[in-house]
Parts: C-alpha cells; structure tokens; sequence
C-alpha cells in the first residue's frame, strides 16, 4: 500500500476523498449537483415566498418602510419591537426592498466576478480558504439578486458602524465580521425568536462576564445593539409568548423551512443559514471578540506587566491549554487549502477566543475541526459565534473538563440501541462489543471525519436548525438501521468496528441517511432524551466525583495553603495573629471559600487592608522592630502550617457538605439505582435463560452431530464389509473364471485330440462319405462351444486371448 | 473486566466444539488481542499505528477525537499469527474519563511518551499506574519513548525509559513512527510475550 503515485481528488469543499472512496464519490458528485439545483429552486421559492408574503401585507406604497415593519412583526413582535432592533434591521432590510429585483437571477457576465470580488472582500483573508467554493456567485444571485449582493457589502456592513472605519486600519488585526446578507434576514428574524429566548440569557451572561473586561463596556455607548440587552430580552420573553398566538403563520413557515433543511441547505448559503439558525447576530456583542483577543495577545505580551489589570480572570488562557491548540493547529484538517498559514492564525484565534470565553470549557479535542469547519464557511468572527452557540449552548457541558454530558448521551444511546436494534446489540454483546466504542467518536465529532462531507454537511444543517442533539442521536440511530444487517455477520470484535467504520466512511447517501434519521425515529425527541438523560447523569456524576476525589482532597488544601502563603510573603506584611485568625475564622462561613479558591485576587485586597490597619499599630524602635519582626516571622511560619491545616479542614467541612448535599440526591439515586439493579437483575436473568437457551440448543446440536458421526461411522463400516464380501467375490469369481479357462483349454485341446484322431480315423476308413456329415457338423458345433466360451471369458476378464481362435481358423482355412 | 473479552472467547471454544475442523477463535495458532494505545496528546500515538498498519507516515496526521480503531495481523516465526486489535485513544487530559471504555479487556497496553518532552514521560507513568489498578491484571504492558530521530532534542533519557520500563515490569523499546524504527519490532515483541492459551483438548 505505501508510496506509489496517489492522485488526490478533492471533493467540492476542498477536502480530500480517501482514495478507496473515489469511485463512490464520483458516483454520487452528479447526484448531489442535481439535489443541489433542486434544492436551490425550493429554497429560492421559499426566500422569495417570505419577501412577497412580508411585503403583500402591507401597502406596496413605499417599499422600505413596510418590509422592515413587516419582518419585525413577522417575528411574532405585538407591535411593540424594540426600536433599536427594527433600526438596526431597517437599513438592512432597506437594501432588500430597494433592490426588488430579488427574483433576476443568473445568466449576467459581470456577475461572478462582482460577486467573486465582493466575497472575497467580505471575508477577508477567509476567503483564500474558500478558493474550494468558487460557485458560490450563482447561488449568492439566486438570493440576493445581482444588485442586492454588491449592495449588500456597502449598505450590509455599514449598520456595525464601527465597520467602515476599522476597515481599512484595524482590519489586519482585527479579524472580519460580516452581516448575514438581508435576503436571509427573514430566516434569521425567524429563527432568532427562538435564539432570543436562550439568547438574552446568554447576553446577559456576557454582560457579566464583560464587567471584568473594561474595554467592553466603553464600547457599550456607542453600540446601540448591545444597549438594549435588557429591553430586547424583555420583548424577547414577550415574544416568545406571544409567538404562540399567531401559530398558523408561524407554524407554516417553520414546518416549511424545516423540511427545507432536511433536504438540505444549498452550499453556498449554508454559511449564513448556520448563522441564521445558531442566532448570532442575536448573540454577538460588538467588540467582544476583538476584547477576547485582546486580552489574550496582552497576556502572552506582557505577563508580568499587565498582572494588575487583566490576570487572574478570564484573561489567562491556561499555558496548558495554548499548547494543546498549538498541537492541535496544524492536525486539523492537514492538506486542506484554507487551512494555510492564514487560515492556521484565523483558527488558533477563534480556539483561544472561545477558550477565554468560556472558562469551563477551555479547548477541547474536536472543537478544532468544528472551528476549522465553521471557517471554512463563513468569516472569523461570525464563525466565533457560531461556535459560542454551539459549545455553549447546544453542547452544552460535552466538551467541558468533565465531560459529563457526552458521557451521559453514551449511556442514553446504548438504551436506544437495546430499545430499537436489540439484535444487532445482542450480537454486539455476544462478541463484546460496547456501543460507545463506536458511538462516542461519533458524538464526539459530530460526525466530521467519520461520514463524508456531503453528509456530515446535511447532518449539521439539521442539528443547528433544531438546535438540540436530538439529529445526533437519530443519525446514529439511523446508520445502525442501515448497517446493522451486515455487522450481525461478523464474527469478532474487529469485524464489527472495522466493518462499520467502512461503511460509515462511505455513507454517500446522504439524503437517504437523513431521511431515514428524520423520519425513522420520529419518536426520538427532546423530552425523551432529557428523560433518559436525567436517569443516567446521577451515575455518571458519581463517578467523576470519585475519581475527582482522589485528587482533590490531597491536593488542594495544599494549593490554597501556598497561595495564602504566597500572596503575605508578597507583600512582606506584617499581619497581628488575631486578626489572621479572625479574618479566617470569618472565611470558614462556606460562602467564601469558593471565592478565596478562584479569585485570590479578592483576598489578597482583603488581606492588604488587614495589613495596612496592623501597619498603623506597628513600633517606633528599630532593633526592637527587628526582633519583633524576627518573632513575628515565626509566629508566620507557625500560622502558615495552621492554615494548611485549616484549609484542610476547610476542604473537609466543605466536601462534607457537599456531600450532606448530595444526601438527599442519594436517597433518590439509591432508590434509582434499586430499581435499575432489580432492571439489570431481570435482564441478567433473561439473558442466562437465553444463555441457557442457546447452549441447550448447541447442545443439542452436538448431540445431533454425535448421533450423525455414529451413524456415519456405521454405515462406513458396514460398506467396508460389504466391500470385503465383494472382494471376496471377486477372488471366488477370479478364481472360478482361472478355472473355467483351464477347463476349456482342456477340453479344446481334448477336442483337438478327438478332432485328430477323428481324421485319422477318416483317412484310414474306408468310406469317407460316410463321415462328412458328421465331420461338417463337428466343426461348427466346436467353434459354437469355443466362441462361447472365448466370448464368456473376454467379457469377464476384457483381456484378448486368441490362443482359441487360431486352431479354429486354421480349421476353417484347412477346411 | 475481563469477562466482556472472555465472553466471546469461550463461547467461540464452544462452537470450535461443534465444528472441529473449523479452526476457532481461541486457537493457539492464531491469536486475537486486544491492545490500546494511551500517551499525552502529540506524542505519536496515531503515527506508531498508522505505520504499523499502513506503512506509511503522515507528517500531518489527524487529532483523534474519542479512539479510533485499527487492526493488523502479523505472522511469527513459529508461524502462529496475531490479529492486533488497535485501540488509538485520544491524548488530552480530560478524554482521560473516556479511556476506561478503551483499556477494559485489553490484553496489551502499549503507553507512549514522546523523548523530547519530559511532561509526556510523566503521563506515560500516570497511566501505568492507572492500568496497574484499574486494568486487566495480566495486562502485557510496554512503554514506548517515541520520535527517537529526534534524538539532538532527546529531554528523556533512554536510561530513565528503561529504569522504569524495569521497575513496572514492562517491555521498553524506542521508536520513531517517522523512520519506522523499531516499530514492527514492537508488535513483534508484544506477540512474543503473550500469554498464549492452552490448546482446548
Ligand atoms: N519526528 C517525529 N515526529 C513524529 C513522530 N511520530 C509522530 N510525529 C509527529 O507528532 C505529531 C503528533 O502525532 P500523532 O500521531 O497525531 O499524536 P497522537 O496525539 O499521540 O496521536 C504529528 O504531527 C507527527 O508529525 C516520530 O516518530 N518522529
Ligand atoms: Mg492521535
């Protein structure tokens, strides 16, 4: 298999088909261009269906105003929107009615390269990246119209204000943003009632987590968007209310546009439509990004420096995990053409941004290549978004240091599995197979690396629609149905994966794996899932906490002892023992140790103002000032062992009550896990007697076979004597024919001596005539007896013997 | 533990029991065994497999996500074969809760750390003395000090692989997935040390 010239075909976005899979690719290329034109007509249909439907409902008198209005209302707003936010769509908006022509499609020549052009200048230094989607100018028309789309970049961008003048300066460090082009806002402005509802929350979190960054809320002024946070979250619950009162319009339309992204998002508009659906313009909040980055380039700058006004927060991106993305840059999707060195910084600051983002999650293998996907598609900082609502909130607690979510969603799938596949699972079983060896990869990834492309695409277009892991589950459910007949012939543990991973790996198919994944498994939802996930967390929990145990209780007390050493050896202080004592005593209330834990930034002011209050009793004299110092350091020295031990005790009364927390989760999972024990004790059972069952039936089986080998071996045995008789009956046979033979040579020869004697007997008789009869007659009468007998013994013995012919002849010649 | 691996075995016996001229799974000619592979991130896990199976090295190969799986078999000089079923897991520390799945049953461990970094030596020993407590008792293990053409950038001496390599009880070899050195002779000496069934009679 190694070396030899490969010849790499690249798929339509860019990345490489393994060579096994070419032919099948090539296959199904022709295929997916003629889904796409399909697809690319439905939803052509359906944006222009929303536009006219927006604008019919209003006098046609003037377009700008009425198309804004209208899309305001059209998500579910009573009348009351926000102004901000109607402003804030209206210039955009503004450039779809402008440009009506929505519906001129195709054909122009300027076209491509205007659109080339001004996607590529959208997306900046991203752009190179999508040298692969090279078409996107049909599609970007068909939505935007020819116009719209060179419009879209003056008047698109210009409602972020800050846009046009970053520009052109701040534009190479500062990575690019790009509004999702006003054709799609209908989709946006429909999807975002739903993003809104966990949306706001998640602004409002950002506004928190803002507070530690100072350069964000500068900014706040100035962003009318982000302004409104709390006015729009307010409209927001309203809306969702209220969403529910018109439902046939808002049902339709979302029905529709859902079975439009089951037959998939057409290429070129994917980007935006993620965005759409994952709600990030509802999400962002103006220069956070750049602050993230910010941040982080301040840290690996000037460490040392800077301690005062950025460490300790969500500023430090942990050297462990700046490593691991480092590691992880260059793995992530190696030989695509976007991920160059330009594509590898966009990536490395998208990972870190997020890592400083969201603290619990950090980086986690397998966000690499989401990143590095969602780039592919659409600019950094959109992408960035995207990711937020993907990590944060769709997968939310998977890719978190613990894990548990993902972990969680194993142990749900294998209950699916047994539920719907209990054959396949037995078989699994049977050859000691787990589920999740093949499932969690699956999970893990979102599929990326483990289908091909077209269909990890469309399994993603469902997922970010949806907005749950709900596809995720389906879909692996639905390549089960698919696969499970042929894994039931495998005969090892490795069959089984190697097998599966083949097929997986070349599940061209997309639609039909979609299809069977949305509609197979209708019965798979949400609320189920959270269902069997609230019964599998406890024990997955439970677990961690005891592995984390181990760890935890032997080695924090140390580390909290050495910060507190740490920071009094800093400031070199002199601190009177009492009121250390006191200011401990008054942080063994359980409510600071979290904080003294996380941000011993907060005790260490705490503790500064001790310092300074005990400065104001300290002593005139030098040398006495030296000797109490000198006292006073061993006194330190003494406390710092205490507090070690405090701490330490401190660590137990807070895992006592943590677990005195726990107690009455306990009682409920014991009586869970009594009734999952009783579960797995029927089961075991079952599957002894089926056991049982089975070995009977082999048993059995042996048994027959035992009887058959008898048998066999009898009648083998009687052929055997049977040949023996017939060998003996040949030899009697032989020996008979021997004997005939001599007799009948005997009695020729007794007949030649007859013969002779009897034509001696004729020469010498006197009356010849007499005899001639006789001696006519003989011959024939010999020559019947010999060829009798001749022809007997040539029949028996197929051996030509002559010897009786001769004196015959002879005879007749002498005759 | 041990059982979900055995499980199949012994029912494979059974069947071998029925169909004697069928040679079955736990002939002692031709051996399957399971083996996973654990190391920091980075260190080459994925590489030493790929070699292994494929031949080939790919200076950019693909982060692991979960484990993945891979399988080859090798004949010995006692024309006995082993079918390596390959467990590549993934390095970062917080996957470490996911790679019981992986080790369960295993019959070998191959733990990898890479020369020139120490930190991947010190993770390499977490996860003997995981294995130690949590694996398959009769676990062959071997630890394995990878990228060894780096060798003017070694920060792990070839002494300290072996000193614990010895003190644990495992086999200790250096490799490079890069120049496939010592690579086959890795598996190959994994073979050699494995327990081999007695032939059912
Ligand atoms: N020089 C050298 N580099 C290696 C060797 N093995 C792996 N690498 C490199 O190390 C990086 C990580 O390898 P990988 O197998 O993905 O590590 P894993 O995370 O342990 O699976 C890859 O980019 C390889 O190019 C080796 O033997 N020599
Ligand atoms: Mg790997």
């Amino acid at each position: 298999m190694g070396g030899g010239i490969r010849i790499l075909v690249k798929d339509s976005y860019g990345f490489t088909v393994r060579p096994q899979h070419v032919h099948r690719y090539r296959e199904y290329s022709s295929i997916y261009k003629e889904e796409e034109g399909e697809r690319l007509e439905k939803w052509k249909e359906f944006l222009v269906q929303q536009e006219e439907c927006a604008r019919a409902s209003h006098s046609k008198e003037e377009h700008t105003e009425p198309v804004v209005s209208e899309v305001t209302e059209q998500s579910g707003d009573p009348g009351q929107s926000t102004s901000e936010e109607r402003d804030d769509s209206a210039e955009q908006c503004a450039a779809v009615s402008e440009v009506t022509a929505v519906e001129k499609v195709s054909g122009e020549e300027e076209n491509p390269s205007e659109v080339t052009e001004q996607s590529s200048e959208k997306r900046d230094d991203s752009a190179e990246q999508c040298a692969a989607v090279s078409e996107v100018t049909a599609i970007e028309n068909v939505c935007g119209g020819e116009e719209n789309s060179s419009k879209k970049r003056s008047e698109g961008g210009l409602p972020s204000r800050e846009a046009p003048s970053s520009q052109h300066g701040k534009r190479r460090e500062v990575k690019t943003w790009a509004d999702i082009s006003p054709s799609l806002n209908c989709i946006d402005h429909m999807m975002s009632v739903r993003i809104k509802k966990t949306g706001n929350m998640k602004s409002r979190n950002i506004r928190c987590e803002s507070n530690d960054l100072p350069s964000i809320d500068e900014t706040r002024p100035s962003d009318g968007g982000s302004d409104d946070d709390n006015e729009r979250s307010d409209t927001a619950n309203a809306q969702t209310s209220s969403d529910k009162l018109p439902p046939e319009t808002s049902f339709s339309w979302k029905e529709e546009l859902a079975s439009l992204v089951r037959g998939g998002v057409p290429k070129d508009l994917r980007g935006e439509v993620w965005q759409a659906f994952v709600g990030v313009r509802t999400r962002r909040v103006e220069k956070y990004y750049q602050d993230l980055l910010a941040v982080e380039c301040d840290a690996t700058d000037g460490k040392e420096h800077d301690k005062s006004a950025s460490e300790g927060k969500k500023g430090d991106l942990p050297e462990k995990l700046k490593k691991q993305i480092e590691k992880d840059l260059p793995r992530t999707f190696p030989g695509h053409p976007a991920l160059n060195e330009t594509g590898r910084n966009s990536l490395r600051r998208v990972l870190s941004a997020y890592a400083i983002h969201n603290p619990s999650v950090g980086y986690c293998q397998a966000m690499n290549f989401f990143a590095g996907l969602l780039l592919l598609m659409m600019p950094e900082e959109n992408a960035f978004w995207t990711l937020v609502g993907i990590i944060d909130e769709y997968f939310e607690g998977y890719f978190s240091q613990e894990m548990t979510e993902s972990q969680v969603d194993q142990l749900v799938f294998e209950d699916l599995m047994r539920e719907r596949f209990p054959k396949l699972v037995n078989h699994l079983d049977y050859l000691g197979v787990e589920v999740a060896w093949i499932s969690g990869p699956w999970f893990l990834s979102i599929f990326v690396n483990t289908l091909p492309w077209e269909s990890v695409l469309r399994v993603w277009d469902v997922i970010l629609f949806e907005g749950n892991r709900v596809m995720l589950f389906r879909t692996a459910l639905a390549l089960m149905d698919l696969y499970g007949p042929a894994l039931v012939t495998t005969k090892d543990a490795g069959d089984v994966i190697t097998l599966l991973q083949t097929l997986t790996g070349s599940t061209f198919d997309s639609s039909q794996l979609v299809l069977t994944a949305c509609m197979g498994f209708l019965n798979i939802t949400e609320d189920r899932l959270q269902e069997l996930r609230q019964k599998h967390r406890p024990s997955i929990v439970s677990t961690f906490e005891e592995r984390s145990k181990g760890g935890k209780s032997f080695k924090d007390p140390k580390g909290l002892a050495t910060k507190l050493y740490s920071f009094k050896h800093d400031h070199g202080s002199i601190v009177k023992e009492n009121q250390t004592e006191a200011g401990l005593d008054d942080n063994i209330d359980l409510g600071e140790i979290p904080n003294l834990d996380s941000h011993s930034a907060s005790l260490d002011e705490f503790l500064k103002g001790m310092s300074i209050d005990s400065e104001a009793d300290s002593l005139p004299d030098l040398q006495e000032q030296v000797v109490w110092l000198k006292v006073e350091l061993c006194r330190l020295l003494e406390e710092k062992r205490s507090e070690a031990l405090k701490s330490e005790e401190l660590e137990a009364a807070f895992m006592e009550m943590v677990q005195e927390d726990n107690r009455m989760e306990l009682a409920a999972k014991v009586e869970k896990l009594e009734k999952e024990v009783a579960e797995l004790r029927q089961l075991l059972a079952d599957k002894k007697e089926g056991e049982n069952a089975m070995l009977q039936v082999l048993l059995k089986v042996e048994q027959e076979q035992r009887e058959t080998d008898q048998a066999r071996r009898f009648a083998e045995q009687e052929a055997a004597t049977h040949k023996q008789a017939l060998h003996a009956l040949q030899e009697k046979y032989d020996k008979a024919m021997a004997d005939m033979e001599k007799r009948v040579v005997m009695a020729e020869s007794m007949l030649e001596a007859t013969l002779q004697y009897e034509t001696g007997q004729s020469k010498a008789s006197s009356s010849p005539k007499s005899g001639r009869p006789e001696l006519q007659d003989n011959p024939s009468k010999k020559a019947g007896i010999l060829s009798f007998g001749l022809g007997w013994r040539d029949r028996s013995k197929a051996s030509n013997d002559d010897t009786g012919n001769v004196p015959d002849e002879t005879d007749d010649q002498q005759e | 533990m041990g059982c979900s691996s055995s499980v199949p075995d012994r029912s494979a016996g059974r069947l071998g029991g029925v169909n004697p001229d069928n040679g079955g799974a736990n002939d002692p000619k031709n051996l399957r065994v399971k083996l996973v592979l654990l190391g920091d991130s980075g260190v080459g896990k994925s590489c030493i497999v790929l070699r292994f199976v494929r031949g080939q090295f790919d200076p950019t190969s693909k982060v692991t996500i979960g484990a993945s799986f891979l399988s080859q078999t090798i004949a010995l000089q006692d024309s006995t074969t082993v079918k390596f079923e390959i467990w590549d897991t993934a390095g970062q520390e917080r996957y470490a809760a996911l790679a019981p799945l992986y080790y369960r049953g295993a019959a070998v461990a191959i733990i990898a750390y890479d020369i020139t970094s120490p930190e991947s030596f010190h993770k390499a020993q977490y996860w003997v003395k995981e294995l130690q407590k949590h694996g398959s008792p009769d676990i062959v293990m071997a630890l394995v000090g990878n990228k060894a053409d780096l060798n003017e950038q070694r920060e792990v001496q070839t002494q300290d692989g072996i000193d614990y390599a010895e003190k644990n009880g495992m086999f200790f070899i250096e490799t490079s997935a890069k120049t496939a050195d010592n690579i086959n002779q890795l598996f190959e000496e994994i073979a050699k040390r494995l327990p081999r069934p007695t032939p059912p009679s």
